[in-house]
């Protein structure tokens, strides 16, 4: 490797970002800005890139969940269960992407403060949390519920029915309807990820308060040691997988089903063959139960509207149950075994346990770590009820908002809609009402819109090709917040090794990165370098998976490659527990793998010592 | 755990009631009396199924029946007789006399016989004429000291040819002689009479890297680390100190290397044909600061300190040697194996205490979370 200069990362009032994003300012509300207004607190803080929630530039609607989320996860550390040295995340776009950044801990003072109420506060949680989390449930799925149920105008009609009219008029029509269902969908999100984090904060902190009687009882004990005996298998979250192995196991049972769902063909072939046959409709019945809520499974990560679920892109469940017959017939096994990973996990815990000397160290150590297990389900099982279903609900009324725009002249195509922020989509809507209350031939200003669209487009398009710097602003002697080294992976090693890259390397001169060894084992094979989600259908059996983030839910996609690198994520992250589960080898938190491998580069993966080679470059 | 109980007949068993020599195979946690406490263990190993290289037992009985058939028995004890712990000349020539005696005394009849024949036996399984071997003391009793006094007079490394064999036993049977030797069972009162000694005849290692390791972490106890101490050569420069070696701590449950330390290894114990013998000769300069072990090389060693462990229950103290004339991981050898003694003895300190998981959980929150 050529010899780097000594490094530091811009200063996020200074870095530039490509001409090609001019005007992306606009997309995204003023506090998301780097402004001069906050600029000295700004320029002494440590941002670095969101890859887990924003790995690819932000569509403007999209946004949305950052917002409410930069505001729950905040609030529950700082005024609500109030942990007492931590403070909340802030988030700013730079181009069309995210950085965020832990803020310092409050002065002494507050932090006596929010010591006694935490202690009140957290004791009650922490006394009753598998209660909670069935009322955090029940909650939850009324509140989506609700949102399901926000009523969309379909049209804004030529004159209001009848029945709103006669025998006595409503008092209000379409016109208010069209912004209060806006505004309820726009709440209800609000809302939702307030309960998001209800529980999350402790969780973290279990995680830590555990990782820390480990350290002191077994000094040196690695990351991925901890991680590997808190985190156990996802419940929610491979449930829509197990829905479609037991579909594919009633298509085997079910005559000529089995052929139709093996042959080639879109989704909406196959569904039209199969309606033909008793057992075919026997079949789309049985799928049809599955739908609801497990097939609300974003086919990505949740974050992005294009991503789609299940249930409105239809090929890729059918392609995943393909396979499975496929491998069914083959006389093979589908169902990944849970059991495995839990009984790796107790085995793992029993070994270490064995190692205690001291019986009231041992007490200690069985105590932190029921409670480590109690509070971490929470962790695993949310994410399906929030960032799947939840989304998926979402993603759906937005576009019944986008068919009325695209009806009433203001945008070209549905999704276009997701090209303006939750606080612009008011004033498309207001227009249409007030255009449509107007009269008829008012014109509107379709033309403007679809020229924002356009324009926003082309810096999304743009920005996808530009590599910003992985970090901004000043480097932290080290890294204390707890969410910011569980969940991103970032740990002083980690932001060292960004200050390494800042400098003169080029891409092609490096050959090995490092990143959290997140699951054991050593492979070579090719590199599939995936940023964007909808490629994964390109991925080749026996590929090793290059991504920013990997996701539950492509966990079929699992069962055909080798290994995964990520750029980010730690221990506990989506990426290396999945890994786990299907016992390959991953390195995760590499920072900027996806940057450095191009597709077709042979890898070597060794998920013992973390450590990626390129072998050989592609080409 | 069964003993060894493998039939093998001893030639050299002439006298029914003694065996002069016993061979490694033959040996067991059992046969501590017999061929002293380091001996019995490799035994103990070789039944585990673990890598040592070969070698035999000269018995207590071949030091007692030697001392008796040269006639010097009563000359040893009685030189001992009446000295004082204080009298630090008087112990100084005492030991100088009792270990020239034992020295020049010539071995003969059957006890010689049997040597002979096992050094011709071992050559033959190794399959060299004159195959070079580590002479050693093991002690039978823990009221002796050995390992803990080891010094220059209790092992031989590379004597090569039966006749440097014969010498080197005597040597280390004089050892048992040495001033500090005496003097501490002078201060334990323990008879010098009932002190026995047993000596290992085992093929040498041709080392290219060696060291010790131990089953838990020597700094703090821990038990859930396996500690690796290596440098180039002869295990003799990390066991005496004389090097700075590598240092490798390994967790024992997920086999991850949490710390690693590569130091610089300025010498080595190796042989050297010119001055028939082992020499510290300097390591060329490329290779002082080069890492001695592979990670697979240490994933095997703490293999076998693992299953070592847990064959005897209790913490190690191991040394091992890895061949520089086989491959991997044929070329790994434990050279010796014995229950860690200083943490064992020490009482068990609680780390953390007695603590509810709540109670953990508000340490937690209130500490300025940090990470190493």
């Amino acid at each position: 490797m050529a010899e780097k200069k000594a490094a530091r990362f811009p200063d996020p009032h200074e870095f530039q970002v490509p001409s090609e994003l001019e005007g992306w300012e606009e997309m995204y509300p003023s506090h998301y800005l780097f402004s001069k207004e906050r600029g000295e607190w700004e320029s002494k803080q440590f941002w670095y890139l969101d890859k887990i929630h924003a790995p690819e530039p932000m569509p403007p609607l999209d946004l949305i969940f950052q917002e409410a989320w930069q505001i729950s996860l905040s609030q529950y550390t700082t005024r609500v269960f109030c942990i007492p040295p931590a403070q909340g995340i802030a988030q700013r776009m730079v181009g069309p992407y995210m950085y965020i950044c832990a803020i310092a801990p409050p002065p002494d003072e507050v932090i006596g403060e929010k010591a006694q109420r935490f202690e009140k506060r957290v004791f009650y949680v922490f006394e009753h949390y598998d209660e909670l989390w069935d009322k955090w449930l029940t909650k939850f799925k009324a509140l989506g519920k609700e949102m399901e149920a926000v009523v969309v105008p379909k049209e804004l009609p030529k004159f209001v029915p009848e029945d709103q009219v006669l025998p006595a008029p409503t008092g209000y029509y379409v016109s208010y309807d069209i912004l209060e269902s806006f505004n309820n969908l726009v709440n209800q999100m609000f809302k939702g990820w307030q309960y998001h984090f209800e529980m999350l904060n402790l969780t973290y902190l279990a995680y830590l308060m555990f990782g820390d009687v480990c350290r002191k009882l077994f000094p040196g004990i690695s990351e991925s040691a901890i991680g590997k005996m808190v985190a156990g298998a996802y419940v929610s979250m491979f449930r829509p997988e197990e829905e479609l192995c037991q579909l594919s196991r009633l298509a085997i049972s079910l005559s000529g089903v089995a052929n139709i769902l093996k042959g080639e063909g879109t989704a909406d072939q196959k569904i039209a063959a199969l309606e033909k046959s008793e057992d075919g409709n026997k079949w789309l019945e049985a799928f049809d139960k599955a739908k609801d809520p497990w097939f609300y499974v974003s086919c990505g990560s949740g974050w992005f509207h294009y991503e789609g679920s299940w249930i409105n892109s239809l090929d890729i469940p059918y392609s995943y149950i393909k396979s499975y017959v496929e491998r069914l017939e083959n006389g093979e096994t589908i169902e990944r075994s849970l059991d495995k990973v839990d009984k790796e996990r107790d085995e793992t815990v029993a070994k270490y346990r064995e190692l205690i000397k001291s019986d009231e160290d041992r007490d200690a150590f069985n105590n932190a770590y029921n409670t480590v297990r109690t509070i971490y389900r929470y962790a695993e099982d949310h994410l399906f009820w929030v960032e799947h279903w939840f989304h998926t609900i979402w993603f759906a009324k937005v576009r019944k908002f986008g068919r009325l725009l695209v009806d009433n002249g203001i945008i070209n195509e549905v999704d276009d809609i997701f090209m303006f922020n939750r606080y612009e989509i008011p004033e498309l809507l207001t227009e249409v009402a007030t255009g449509w209350a107007l009269g008829v031939d008012i014109p509107v200003r379709g033309d403007y819109y679809k020229a924002k669209v356009d324009k926003r487009k082309k810096i999304l398009k743009a920005a996808s090709e530009w590599n910003p710097s992985p970090a901004l602003g000043v480097p932290p002697e080290e890294v204390a917040e707890p969410f910011t080294i569980m969940l991103w992976g970032v740990t002083t090693d980690k932001v060292k090794e960004w200050l390494k890259g800042m400098g003169e390397v080029s891409a092609e001169d490096v050959s090995e990165l490092k990143g959290f060894a997140s699951s054991a084992g050593v492979i070579e094979g090719p590199a599939r370098v995936l940023k964007l989600l909808k490629e994964i259908v390109d991925i080749k059996e026996g590929d090793v998976l290059v991504s920013p983030s990997t996701n539950p839910s492509w966990a079929p996609v699992f069962t055909k490659i080798k290994a995964a690198v990520t750029d980010i994520g730690g221990l506990t992250s989506h990426a290396a527990i999945v890994c786990r589960e299907y016992g390959l080898p991953a390195v995760t938190g590499t920072g900027v793998a996806t940057s450095i491998i191009k597709t077709g580069d042979i890898l070597k993966v060794d998920g013992d010592t973390g450590v990626v080679t390129i072998v050989k470059r592609a080409g | 755990m069964e003993p060894a109980t493998k039939p093998i007949p001893n030639p050299l068993k002439l006298e029914r009631e003694m065996d002069y020599i016993l061979d490694f195979e033959e040996l067991n946690k059992n046969s501590l009396q017999m061929v002293g406490g380091k001996n019995a263990s490799l035994g103990e190993m070789i039944g585990v199924g673990i890598h040592v290289p070969p070698g035999f037992a000269v018995t207590t009985d071949s030091y007692l029946r030697f001392i008796t058939d040269t006639g010097i028995k009563d000359t040893i004890f009685q030189a001992l007789s009446g000295l004082s712990v204080d009298d630090v000349e008087a112990l100084n020539n005492a030991s100088a006399e009792v270990q020239n005696l034992i020295n020049n005394a010539p071995m003969s009849g059957n006890v010689r016989a049997a040597i002979e024949e096992g050094y011709a036996q071992l050559c033959t399984k190794c399959v060299v004429e004159t195959v070079p071997v580590a002479v050693r003391s093991s002690a039978t009793a823990e009221d002796l000291p050995t390992a803990s006094f080891a010094g220059q007079q209790d092992t031989y490394l590379w004597v090569e040819g039966i006749e440097k064999v014969i010498d080197s036993v005597q040597r280390c049977w004089a050892s048992l002689f040495t001033p500090r030797a005496i003097s501490y069972r002078i201060k334990n009162e323990f008879p010098h009479e009932k002190v026995l000694i047993s000596v290992g005849v085992q093929k040498m290692v041709d080392a290219k890297v060696a060291g010790v390791m131990f089953t838990l972490n020597p700094t703090d106890g821990d038990l859930s680390k396996v500690v690796i101490e290596g440098s180039w050569g002869l295990g003799e420069t990390v066991v005496s100190g004389s090097v700075n070696p590598d240092k490798f701590v390994v967790d024992k449950v997920l086999l991850e290397t949490t710390e690693k330390t590569i130091s610089t290894k300025h010498i080595e114990c190796v042989y050297d044909r010119n001055k028939g013998g082992v020499i510290n000769a300097d390591v060329a300069a490329d290779m002082q600061c080069t890492c001695c072990l592979e990670p697979q090389e240490v994933r095997e060693l703490v293999k076998l300190a693992k299953d070592i462990e847990v064959h005897y229950g209790c913490p190690m103290d191991i040394e091992w040697a890895i061949d520089k004339n086989h491959l991997f991981p044929d070329n790994m050898f434990i050279v010796q194996a014995r229950p860690e003694t200083v943490w064992s003895q020490r009482k068990t300190e609680p780390v953390i205490g007695k603590k509810s998981g709540y109670q953990l959980l508000m340490e937690q929150a209130m500490k300025r979370i940090k990470i190493s």
